[in-house]
């Protein structure tokens, strides 16, 4: 299989997948069985994906990347794509494993595993558009697929809401996005990000306003403040492996297809750059002051995704602004342990949760004081969270040190005052992270264990074998962080030399 | 892989960390004789790095990229800190075999205090800059994983977390100085960089040298970060002693220490690092006089002595300060594990119901006495020679000698600690429950021992010491050289010769009467502190600042409770109504409209 | 076409979009809100007819339009669908109601 077949493979698969899945889970209900079929097929689609993955990133040719034409649609297949889909597929594979057991007892467990295909699919197109248009439909498949996910649970108040207030809010978001292709196309003539970046090596006014819609509409999904309201409640509210996706991936996607579009309107590179550095100090600052004071621990999770977006934010726009491929690298390392990390933290609630909460049928929020003592009914479940904090608060030697550390090195790198300042901000704001991290894994190891835990299921091997599995590799890339970092930098060169053939 | 041995200090302790992790909580003695084993292994690792202290053995696994390279390499000065984590860790180890008997999560004490033994093995043989940050915050996240040991009382997690989050906020200066030198040279190598500081700008070697500064303070719980070691005593006392007394704490003075040829130019930096030494050395020296809790006595007492340590490097004795160093783990060893023999015996740490423990336990009181007497820098102890060389490295080479004077200050203030401690537990009646007070276990036991033997004996090391150290750090200039490499001529021997010339020496030099002056003076105002009452009522509001431990923890809880605050302020923010979720989206792109077309328009 | 009709419709797709927005932020109505929604996107629609006919490629800015359509109209069927479940959980359709996620 050549790089260009493995690229059509890579796309069609999970988009293929979707609907199969629906229906092997249909027949199986029909028959009056139980729908575990959608779980393992879904399963087996994505580690297929993965193996093809695997094959293209071995093809001699990988390295030019792969431009493909299918129809009319010009596709574009480079590091970042290589990063966007790698996560997405990784962190799909573990939910995906993880869920089954999980929503065993919903009615809607049938249209789960398809709708998770769904988004998988999307997102991998999503990387893979050199096209604006191609790009928002993309971006509006992912979008769609989640609005279902996150309202998952239609007896549940909180789980309606969200759902509401995320369309919504997605949805103007949306329109930004599509006034500002709108604009590019009057103002220059094609759709083609590599063919707009080319034309200009300055933009006019009409150009600019436009980049600002994309950054907005964008950043919607993104969840720059303060358009990150949203957030809290969606990644609160959906099924535990789906919170894991939100803020795995799909934020992350979000900020991918801003990057993109951006990357077009090159001209303004520096610009946009010095823009997402703002954001970028707004959102950690925000987002970890809101965290302290949460109770509900998914909520509280939500938050700091918040402010991780921010350091994503803080390394991509210095290496934006500055011409940093460093930064940029360390940026999208972030984005991958980030995915790691938050994915495992999700997870392992979730799994308290589900021993907790969901095994006894109820659908309540859990809380910092219930999570009391965990550790000694459930030691791994407790202890990968402990991990999955521990590293999103910046403890060596877990990946998310790492990855903040290569952020750090590109803004010290670009050796300007703005860039330093921010990113002593990022380290101070990595500290005071540590403030609501620390006190949960202090409660988890409690000898006086809560109410909750003394009620409390035991937990299947099924959802503690994808914890471990996550947890081991952040423990691996925090030792050997240079494993990632041929996808990194090519993602990194992929940006800043975007539309270069 | 050359010489991969080197990764043994560090590798076998973590394997033990495994191990006993692995094991369980449901076999105990398992548990004991595994982390034992593992420690004693590590210590013997240790050990065998002697022979390489005065030569360089080197360890470089490539990572690439801006991760760089995995340097570990040995010389006088990481050997000899390695051996002390290691030794010290195994004797600490084995006493928590008596103090720890009978506690739950034992897999956790033992696994972290092993993770932590590799991590500061790993923190000193490091050579670069990016690792070494990595080895400062495990040790650091061990610490708080002890303090906090016991989670169910607040009072544990709040001390666990106040050190975990000051120590990071003072190791950013330590992360922001490896990112400056990567910024400049492309390289995290420390002996690349103290060959030639000067591949960093003069303004950035300056950030870098006050970075460093910050970082070392508040490793070392120096003034203004004093405050959290304190705090730190609810960990049990086998941590105390090996983490907040023997070997983390250190890092800090290790750390100035091994860069101080770098930065002994920097404008202002020596003059401040002896500030800080000395603020630190007679406030918590004040703090420790007034004080109840045995082990927050020997707590203040501790960043006292690593104030005696950050003054002399930044005095330009930086063999003082290490040789200190040495003398203090042992000593300060001695007294916290004594310490916890006598807190384990009678179950309280209140030092007002303690007293005439002299009888009830012979053993401790024999231990603990070497070790306050080596503490109050009584001759011949090893206390006493390394505090002497402080002092002479501060009243010599030009430096202020307003700031030695309040140094020779704080020995009489030591002095009068100790005894008033040792008078407290030791002596006196003793109130009732004392009969029951059991003397220290074997394990105890096996523990106390060494440490006692080192108390008298490690000034002896005096000659081999500096000998590694001058052979193997060729950026230091080590004080005194030159009177000391004649009487060596003299004596024959190089190395039991120093020993020899330089006691002589310090016999000779007439500072040290006026400091054991001093130190009888502090004695003697302590024991007839009746007949001084109207002397010490003048100092009343010392004593008070001094309990309020000068208005820090005020600060400390501001800062905390502002931040608080405004996390709570802030949540008014997420309103739940869609109308104002949508306004903000509108907002937001008017504002990044406005800044883009300011942004265009200059 | 000339230069003032472009501006025409300019005009037109900015109104529609603020008309469509105004009515999210005050309408009291789910329902109403998603009709918001809906007259937004036929402002969008109305850009890309612009679009392609200022750029010279009438058809291709049809065929946006087009897959918009096909896509709004998704997203309306969506949205609708959880309006119809919030009538029945909530009992209301007042956004005012949907707050119990806060702070």
């Amino acid at each position: 299989m050549d790089a260009n077949m493995a690229v059509i493979g890579l796309l069609a698969l999970p988009l293929v997948g979707a609907p199969l899945t629906y229906l092997a889970d249909r027949l199986v209900l029909r028959r009056g069985g139980k729908p575990r079929l959608g779980q393992w097929i879904t399963l087996v689609i994505l580690l297929l994906s993965l193996y093809i993955l695997a094959i293209f990133w071995r093809s001699e040719t990988r390295r030019e990347g792969v431009w493909l034409l299918v129809g009319s649609i010009s596709l574009h297949w480079d590091g970042l794509s290589v990063l966007l889909a790698f996560t997405t597929l990784l962190l799909g594979s573990v939910v995906t494993l993880f869920s089954g057991t999980y929503l065993a007892g919903e009615k809607a467990h049938d249209k789960y595993f398809p709708l998770l295909l769904l988004m998988i699919g999307a997102i991998i197109g999503l990387g893979a558009s050199n096209d604006l248009f191609n790009l928002w439909l993309w971006f509006e498949l992912m979008a769609v697929s989640t609005y279902l996910l996150v309202a998952f649970y239609p007896q549940e108040k909180g789980s309606l809401e969200a759902g509401v207030k995320y369309l919504v809010q997605s949805a103007v978001g949306s329109v930004l996005i599509l006034l500002a292709i709108a604009l590019t196309y009057t103002f220059a003539g094609t759709l083609q990000l590599d063919g707009i970046r080319a034309r200009f090596s300055d933009l006019s006014a009409p150009l600019w306003v436009a980049g600002c819609l994309f950054i907005i509409g964008f950043g919607v999904k993104a969840a720059l403040v303060p358009l990150h309201t949203w957030l809290p409640d969606a990644h609160a509210q959906a099924p535990s492996g789906i919170s894991a996706m939100l803020s795995g991936v799909v934020i992350e996607a979000g900020l991918v297809a801003m990057l993109r579009a951006l990357t077009a309107l090159g001209a303004a590179e520096t610009h946009w750059g010095i823009l997402l550095m703002g954001f970028g100090a707004l959102n950690m600052l925000f987002g970890n002051l809101m965290a302290l004071r949460q109770h509900q621990i998914k909520r509280l999770l939500a938050f700091s995704s918040v402010a991780q977006v921010g350091y994503m934010l803080a390394g991509i726009g210095v290496g934006l602004a500055y011409q940093q491929p460093i930064a940029l690298a360390g940026g999208m390392f972030h984005l991958f342990t980030h995915a790691l990390m938050k994915g495992l933290a999700f997870l392992a609630v979730g799994a308290l949760l589900y021993a907790l909460v969901i095994s006894h049928h109820q659908h309540t929020p859990l809380t910092v004081e219930d999570v009391c003592g965990a550790a000694q009914r459930y030691p791994l479940a407790s202890l990968t969270l402990a991990i999955a904090l521990l590293g999103l608060g910046g403890l060596p030697p877990l990946a998310g040190f790492m990855s903040k550390w290569q952020i750090l090195v590109g803004g010290f790198s670009a050796q300007t005052n703005a860039s330093v300042a921010l990113m002593i901000f990022a380290g101070l704001n990595s500290v005071l992270s540590l403030g609501y991290y620390a006190p949960i894994v202090n409660r988890l190891y409690r000898h006086q264990a809560s109410e909750a835990v003394l009620k409390g299921n035991p937990l299947p091997l099924v959802m503690i074998l994808p914890l471990l599995i996550v947890a081991l590799g952040i423990l691996v890339l925090g030792f050997v962080p240079s494993l990632m970092n041929p996808i990194n930098d090519w993602a990194a060169s992929s940006i800043l030399g975007f539309g270069i053939r | 892989m050359v010489n991969g041995w080197l990764l043994l200090p560090i590798g076998v302790p973590w394997l033990g960390c495994l191990a006993v992790w692995l094991v369980g909580d449901r076999k105990p003695r398992l548990q004991h004789t595994l982390a034992v084993i593992f420690s004693v292994l590590a210590g013997a690792t240790g050990l065998a790095l002697i022979p390489w202290s005065s030569q360089r053995a080197t360890l470089l696994l490539p990572l690439g990229g801006v991760f760089d390279d995995f340097r570990l390499a040995t010389d006088g000065l990481s050997v000899f800190l390695t051996v002390v984590a290691t030794v010290i860790g195994s004797l600490a180890v084995i006493f928590s075999v008596d103090y720890m008997h009978g506690e739950h999560s034992l897999g956790r004490y033992y696994a972290f205090v092993l993770f932590f033994i590799g991590s500061m093995s790993g923190l000193v043989l490091t050579t670069s800059l990016l690792w070494m940050f990595v080895f400062w915050e495990l040790t650091a996240l061990c610490s708080y994983a002890l303090i906090a040991f016991h989670n169910d009382d607040p009072k544990a997690v709040r001390g666990g977390v106040k050190a975990l989050i000051m120590t990071q906020l003072g190791g950013l200066g330590l992360l922001f100085g490896a990112l400056w030198l990567y910024a400049y040279t492309g390289s995290y190598d420390i002996n690349q960089f103290l060959g030639n500081p000067n591949v960093v700008p003069p303004a950035v070697l300056s950030w870098m040298a006050f970075g460093f500064l910050i970082a070392a303070a508040a490793k070392s719980a120096q003034f203004p970060f004093q405050t959290w070691l304190p705090d730190a005593m609810e960990a049990p006392t086998p941590v105390s002693a090996l983490i907040h007394a023997a070997t983390m704490v250190n890092a800090g003075v290790y750390l100035l220490a091994r860069f101080y040829p770098a930065f002994e130019a920097v404008p202002g930096w020596r003059l401040a690092v002896m500030i800080v030494g000395m603020l630190s050395a007679l406030l918590a020296a004040l703090m420790a006089l007034v004080a109840f809790d045995l082990k927050r006595v020997l707590a203040y007492s501790t960043v006292s002595q690593l104030g005696f340590m950050v003054y002399a490097v930044g005095a330009g004795g930086v063999f003082a300060s290490q040789f200190h160093l040495m003398s203090h783990s042992v000593f300060k060893a001695l007294l916290f594990l004594g310490a916890g023999a006598v807190i384990h015996g009678l179950g309280t740490r209140d030092m007002r119901q303690m007293g005439g423990l002299r009888q009830s336990m012979p053993f401790t009181h024999a231990v603990f006495m070497l070790g306050a007497l080596a503490l109050a820098g009584i001759p011949i102890l090893n206390g006493f020679w390394s505090k002497e060389l402080i002092l002479e490295a501060g009243l010599g080479h030009g430096n202020p000698a307003w700031i030695a004077w309040l140094m020779i200050l704080s020995t009489g203030l030591t002095a009068a600690y100790t005894v008033r401690m040792v008078s407290l537990v030791f002596y006196g009646n003793g109130s009732k429950h004392h009969h029951e007070a059991h003397d220290a276990g074997m394990a105890m036991r096996t523990a106390l021992l060494p440490l006692a033997a080192g108390t008298l004996s490690t000034w002896l090391l005096l000659g081999p010491f500096y000998t590694a150290l001058k052979s193997s750090l060729p950026y230091h200039t080590l004080e005194l050289g030159t009177v000391w490499e004649e009487v060596v001529k003299v004596a024959g021997s190089p190395e039991w010769g120093m020993t020899l010339g330089v006691g002589m020496e310090i016999l000779r030099e007439p500072s040290t009467y006026l400091v054991l002056c001093v130190v009888i003076v502090g004695l003697v105002a302590w024991l007839g502190r009746s007949r001084l009452a109207s002397l010490i009522a003048t100092f009343k509001g010392v004593e008070k600042a001094a309990q309020a431990s000068f208005g820090f923890e005020a600060i400390n809880e501001a800062v905390v409770q502002a931040v608080q605050k405004t996390g709570e302020a802030l949540r008014v923010t997420q309103t739940g109504y869609l109308a104002w979720n949508v306004f903000a989206i509108l907002l937001g792109w008017l504002v990044v409209l406005i800044l883009t077309m300011l942004g265009r328009a200059s | 076409m000339d230069y003032l009709d472009g501006v025409i419709v300019l005009l037109v797709v900015l109104g529609l979009v603020g008309i469509g927005i105004y009515a999210i932020m005050v309408s009291r109505n789910l329902i109403k809100i998603i009709i918001g929604m809906q007259v937004m996107v036929k402002g969008v629609l109305l850009a890309f007819v612009l679009a392609g006919r200022v750029s010279g490629n009438m058809g291709l800015g049809q065929s946006l339009a087009l897959t918009v359509i096909v896509v709004d109209t998704i997203v309306a069927v969506v949205a609708l669908a959880l309006a119809v479940r919030v009538r029945r959980r909530f009992g209301t359709l007042d956004p005012r109601a949907l707050t119990t996620l806060r702070r």
